[in-house]
């Protein structure tokens, strides 16, 4: 029996192979569109605040779904819902390919992700990767925290340049706001719990990122 | 061409396409293109840097349907998709091959990178390595898994050596000495006969990966190199049971 404890790191680990390295998540087009380093800290917050919030949320709910063997479909189409733009919801798609991929060759006779479609969200492909791991809620919700904190600090090496102790120092900063998004999110048990807290102007970034021809990362 | 025995697994041949910026990896590319995409379907993934350029001169150069030519970005780790996580090329070349199936060939251009970097045998089946004479004639005798490894190296642009001093013959001369008999071609778009030992090679590698006995093999990272005591040995991996100080 493995602890909780190794398996969730293994799932928080930047070197599962599951292309992590090809994300930015908006940071970017933020960048291209002027945001400083200094600025990056209150980028992290306000993901953490809006869309990152809606993922964790949907990956917690969908826990409870396929603990409870209740359809996902519910699940899935208020994530959609919550995540107005396109570009945003085409690349959770491709990064659940690229995590699903992965899930099942390391959980190949896990019910949930068997069951799990071409065109899943990101969140709840990790969900199920969750469940076969034996997390629980709270578990589930700070990973999908820290992986935006820390995705967006490694954007910001290869973007700004920048002291990486000096990351890690906001991503330290940033891990009481991770624990109260657990907080919150962890007893959401329906579709409908799921907040709509949206970031427009992160939403327009994502959608121009979609369009230029001039980008190191795919989002 | 329905009655060409397919591979066991029944997917295209993929193949990588790799070398230092400028060596001539899309032009090689399109080359292939104008050439078997009446016979053969193709479709190709492109590794940018930075732009989709690589991906546009080839929608541009009219070769392929552009729908046939996806861009994977990086995030300026090429060395990355091409070798540790895959993960983003898998996808990309998968999705080619559902959406225009049955697809004889796939092939997978890296993002230019340094004489290390080469493809995982779990991402392609064979791969090229380019070098070019404008790059300067001593490459070749620099070595690097690429190089010394790959399934197939090319020499490219034969026809500049005249106007960048570089003695080509020795060029490729230099180049088969550290390849323990690997094949290698002088290539220049202008040359046909190099053109069609490139096309050929490649119908070689189909007709042997269509008979289930194509096994990828991994170039790198370690090249073939010499102990104090004499003997000489590649790290392929498989047979790798001794330990280095």
């Amino acid at each position: 029996m493995t602890s909780p404890d190794l398996l969730l790191m293994l799932l928080a680990d930047a070197r599962l192979p599951t292309a992590g390295h090809t994300q930015s998540a908006q940071l970017e087009p933020a960048v291209a569109s002027g945001l400083a380093a200094a600025d990056v800290p209150a980028f992290v917050s306000l993901r953490l605040a809006t869309v990152t919030r809606v993922e964790a949320a949907t990956a917690v709910v969908a826990l409870h779904h396929l603990r409870h063997g209740l359809a996902l479909d519910a699940v899935e189409l208020a994530w959609a819902a919550r995540t107005p733009s396109a570009a945003m919801r085409a690349t959770s798609r491709t990064m659940g390919r690229a995590l699903l991929r992965l899930a099942s060759r390391l959980w190949p006779d896990h019910r949930g992700i068997a069951s799990l479609r071409r065109g899943a969200s990101r969140a709840v492909v990790l969900a199920a990767a969750a469940d076969a791991a034996g997390l629980d809620a709270a578990a589930l919700a700070r990973l999908v925290g820290y992986d935006d904190v820390q995705t967006v600090g490694a954007a910001a090496l290869k973007l700004l340049p920048l002291d990486p102790a000096k990351v890690a120092g906001w991503v330290l900063a940033a891990l009481p706001a991770v624990d109260r998004l657990a907080a919150d999110v962890a007893p959401l048990t329906t579709p409908g719990d799921i907040p709509a807290a949206g970031a427009p102007r992160i939403e327009a970034w994502a959608e121009s990122h979609a369009t230029t021809t001039r980008r190191l990362f795919s989002a | 061409m329905p009655d060409t025995p397919i591979h066991p697994s029944g997917r295209a041949l993929r193949v990588g396409v790799c070398g230092p910026v400028g060596t001539g990896k899309s032009s090689l590319i399109a080359l292939v293109c104008a050439q078997l995409a009446a016979s053969l379907q193709i479709a190709v993934v492109t590794n940018d840097i930075y732009t989709d350029e690589d991906a546009r001169f080839l929608r541009s150069a009219g070769v392929l349907d552009p729908e046939r030519i996806r861009a994977v970005e990086t995030g300026a780790c090429p060395h990355t998709a091409i070798r540790d996580d895959i993960t983003a090329n898998l996808l990309a070349v998968e999705e080619l091959e559902e959406d225009f199936a049955p697809l004889d060939l796939v092939l997978v251009e890296s993002g230019g990178d340094n004489l290390t970097a080469t493809f995982s045998p779990a991402l392609v089946d064979t791969q090229i390595f380019l070098i070019d004479v404008a790059g300067g004639g001593d490459v070749a005798r620099k070595g690097g898994p690429g190089i010394t490894r790959a399934d197939l190296l090319v020499v490219n642009k034969t026809d500049l050596a005249p106007h960048v001093g570089v003695d080509a013959e020795q060029m490729v001369a230099d180049a088969g000495a550290v390849r323990d008999g690997r094949p290698v071609i002088a290539l220049s778009r202008q040359d046909a006969a190099s053109v069609a030992a490139l096309t050929d090679w490649l119908l070689g590698q189909l007709a042997v990966h269509r008979a289930g006995t194509l096994v990828p093999a991994d170039p790198g990272p370690m090249a073939a190199h010499f102990h104090a005591d004499g003997t000489a040995h590649a790290h392929d991996g498989a047979h790798d049971d001794h330990v280095h100080a």
